[in-house]
């Protein structure tokens, strides 16, 4: 009888175990919504109502959100589920899954996650998922996207994965923020377009006393990227960071430029800082400019508690330019699984949120452009919505000095020490940097 | 006798079944995917291509993982040796009989207890600031610069310091534990022949305590080579290579890192062994330079 009884008991055991490895149950409607698989309801890709219902009744969707509870976006994805629920029936369950989703996205995918939706960098989506997102051309035809989206991230997308396969959600524009009560008390009275008229107007500054640019060490990267794309155009960029080569070309006066910026006093007292002290200071009036993407200007507001009065150019035209009206631009962007079997629903869900009333929720509250660009842009924003209209070729976030993943933290660390001045010429930061060749 | 096996086998089972299916498997599979090339750590094995040991030339011939292992060597070495030598002097002091040892254990021990992303925000934010940090304060106080104690030539220091902060009561408690089990006899034995308390340290405690220095060194490699979280604090936007760890080269590798889209899991495997063998290697030389360590008293 003992013996009966313990082989039962380890039986039990052993099935417990297995049954905790196994895969998800068939889930039931009164089920935890936050474990139903993305296709556990009738898959629905009829736009048409069942009778005497709402358009998507018993439909799911799961959606892997890059943000993270609490925050701006995420509250107003909640409440647009919600609202997407009581207008079409379909639910919405949402993953808050924080910024480093994008690390085990590509892994689910692959793995044939249950997940219908998913938010990341629209390059990753373009770039890294194409394999496992849904062609969205034709749903986007049908709701006339291209006549409220931004033509820029479309055709980027369309470029990267062959067809379009991301909706925007968070546009992002870059380029010289400042502080234009700074710029008032200083006489700067034009935004500066060429590099002349950039030192003039940071002598101003710091003639009245306030630091001129900001720069965090995090960032210098990005800040010099300005440059060096001017002198040479991303395409040369990615080939010299990709075979070495810098010495003798218009490299060494780019980084000559930084070093003059820098013996001239006009970066900000301690600069470059440890992120986000040197941005912060353009909310302490201690600085007045930084180059960064627009939510330096949510993030130092939010930080500092102040609300500066912010504006934003392009980064100064350089002399024998090659490409000096390259500006930022990027997107975090809504996706949809190849595998999905609701996709009609999820791309529906997903315009809901980013255009007309919740899309400009999304704006407000989460001070962001506008993805739907019949929608205002925030104050502080105001102009951005026509930049993003007007841009043709978006330049990357630093794309052509990461072609060599090897040494991309050499290089970054290269740059930190640019605007340290660790460098005497030009000449010399672009020996260092062929040194790592 | 029979009866026994049998019943030994079936309790076993779950516990050997958990074993191969969560350790054996993934470290078998790591192992074999470090001589392929393989893009992403999900691939089928069709998907895989043989590569010999074209993972290991990749990122031994690697300027950043050199530096990474160059960084993480500086750490095991330098911050090991202040941290144990630390916290055996705490532990030594604190079990000496001094007034207020529960308040002295208790305030050494608190960095464990505080989260590690609020202990390395604190170091960052209000120690290291370069405007108002108490470094400056104090640097300023007697007549001096500020210092940018974050700047690319001291920012590797200023993270394994915060580091070695934040570990010392971790290993102060395992050697209090070690000292507490040592009899009182062999302590008032020394002090009757006359014996002073620095003598007794280096005859009694320190031969006697071998055994828990071998562990803390074994833990302390482990705690080394998955160094990650506080890289990652003090490179809060992207890797930099004056903080650049091989678990976050091993991370970027396989997932990609900021602005990069390629991503090379058999690289990353391949990273994993290494760090594995190097575990081992410490692991069998501690145990070879502490051997007949494990007294009984």
């Amino acid at each position: 009888m003992k013996k009966i009884l313990s082989v039962l008991l380890a039986a039990v055991m052993v099935l417990t175990m297995l049954a905790g490895c196994s895969s998800k149950p068939e889930p039931t409607p009164d089920s935890d919504p936050s474990n139903t698989p993305a296709n556990s309801t009738t898959p629905s890709n009829s736009s048409e109502p069942t009778p005497g219902g709402k358009q998507y009744d018993g439909v799911t969707l799961t959606m892997w959100s890059m943000w993270s509870t609490g925050e701006p976006q995420a509250n107003v994805i909640t409440e647009a589920a919600k609202a997407f629920e009581e207008k079409t029936g379909a639910k919405v369950n949402i993953e808050f899954k924080g910024r480093d989703v994008n690390k085990v996205l590509a892994a689910s995918l692959e793995a044939g996650e249950k997940f219908d939706i998913f938010e990341d960098d629209y390059k990753r989506i373009g770039t890294v998922y194409q394999d496992f997102t849904y062609d969205l051309t034709d749903m986007a035809k049908a709701v006339n996207y291209d006549s409220f989206s931004y033509k820029c991230f479309t055709d980027q997308s369309i470029a990267w994965a062959g067809y379009l396969n991301a909706i925007t959600e968070q546009p992002n524009v870059g380029g010289i923020f400042y502080d234009k009560d700074a710029f008032s008390k200083a006489g700067v009275t034009a935004e500066p377009k060429t590099w002349a008229e950039f030192l003039d107007a940071c002598q101003k500054l710091k003639d009245a006393g306030i630091g001129p640019l900001a720069q965090d060490s995090a960032y210098a990267d990005f800040a010099f990227y300005h440059t060096l794309v001017r002198y040479l155009g991303e395409d040369k960029i990615a080939e010299l960071d990709q075979n070495g080569g810098w010495s003798g070309t218009a490299a060494e006066q780019a980084a000559q430029d930084i070093i003059d910026l820098r013996n001239k006093g006009f970066l900000a007292d301690g600069a470059p800082d440890e992120y986000p002290s040197s941005q912060n200071k353009i909310g302490f009036g201690q600085a007045a400019m930084v180059i960064c993407a627009d939510y330096v200007t949510a993030e130092v507001n939010g930080t500092t508690g102040t609300q500066v009065n912010w504006g934003l150019f392009n980064y100064p035209a350089v002399d024998g330019g090659v490409d000096n009206g390259a500006a930022y631009m990027g997107a975090n962007s809504l996706a949809i699984t190849k595998y999905s079997e609701n996709a009609q629903a999820a791309f529906d869900f997903i315009i809901f949120l980013t255009t007309g009333e919740m899309g400009q929720k999304l704006a407000d509250e989460a001070h962001q452009i506008p993805a739907d660009s019949r929608n205002t842009a925030p104050a502080d924003l105001t102009g951005t919505i026509e930049t993003l209209q007007a841009a043709q070729s978006p330049m990357t976030w630093c794309a052509s000095l990461s072609v060599n993943a090897d040494l991309k933290d050499s290089i970054k660390s290269l740059c930190v020490e640019l605007f340290e001045g660790k460098y005497a010429t030009g000449a010399d930061f672009c020996a260092a940097l062929d040194a790592l060749y | 006798m029979r009866k026994n096996k049998a019943m030994i086998f079936w309790f076993c089972l779950p516990a050997l079944l958990s074993l191969v299916i969560m350790f054996v498997y993934p470290v078998t599979r790591t192992v074999i995917m470090s001589f392929f090339q393989v893009e992403s750590v999900t691939a089928t094995t069709a998907d895989w291509s043989f590569y010999g040991l074209g993972n290991y030339t990749k990122i031994f011939g690697s300027a950043s993982f050199m530096t990474s292992m160059r960084n993480m060597l500086l750490i095991w070495i330098v911050g090991g040796v202040i941290t144990l030598a630390l916290a055996m002097l705490m532990a030594v002091v604190v079990t000496s009989g001094i007034r207020g040892k529960k308040f002295f254990r208790a305030a050494i021990y608190m960095p464990n207890i505080i989260s590690a992303v609020a202990l390395a925000t604190m170091w960052i934010q209000y120690i290291f600031n370069y405007d108002y940090g108490l470094l400056n304060e104090i640097v300023q106080l007697f007549g001096g610069d500020k210092v940018k104690w974050l700047g690319t030539d001291l920012k590797f220091w200023a993270m394994t310091g915060s580091f070695i902060f934040g570990s010392v009561g971790y290993y102060m408690l395992i050697y209090i534990s070690g000292i507490e089990g040592i009899p009182q006899d062999l302590y008032e034995a020394a002090t009757i022949d006359g014996a002073g308390k620095g003598r007794q340290f280096f005859d009694i405690t320190l031969p006697l305590l071998k055994g828990v220095i071998k562990t803390s060194i074994t833990f302390w490699s482990i705690n080394t080579t998955t160094f990650f979280l506080w890289t990652k604090m003090f490179s809060p936007i992207d890797t930099e290579s004056s903080t650049i760890v091989p678990v976050i080269y091993l991370y970027d590798m396989v997932f990609g890192g900021k602005g990069i889209t390629t991503r090379d899991a058999g690289a990353g495997a391949a990273v994993g062994v290494v760090l594995t063998l190097i575990i081992i290697a410490v692991y069998l030389v501690t145990e070879q330079l502490f051997k007949g360590s494990d007294l009984e008293y």
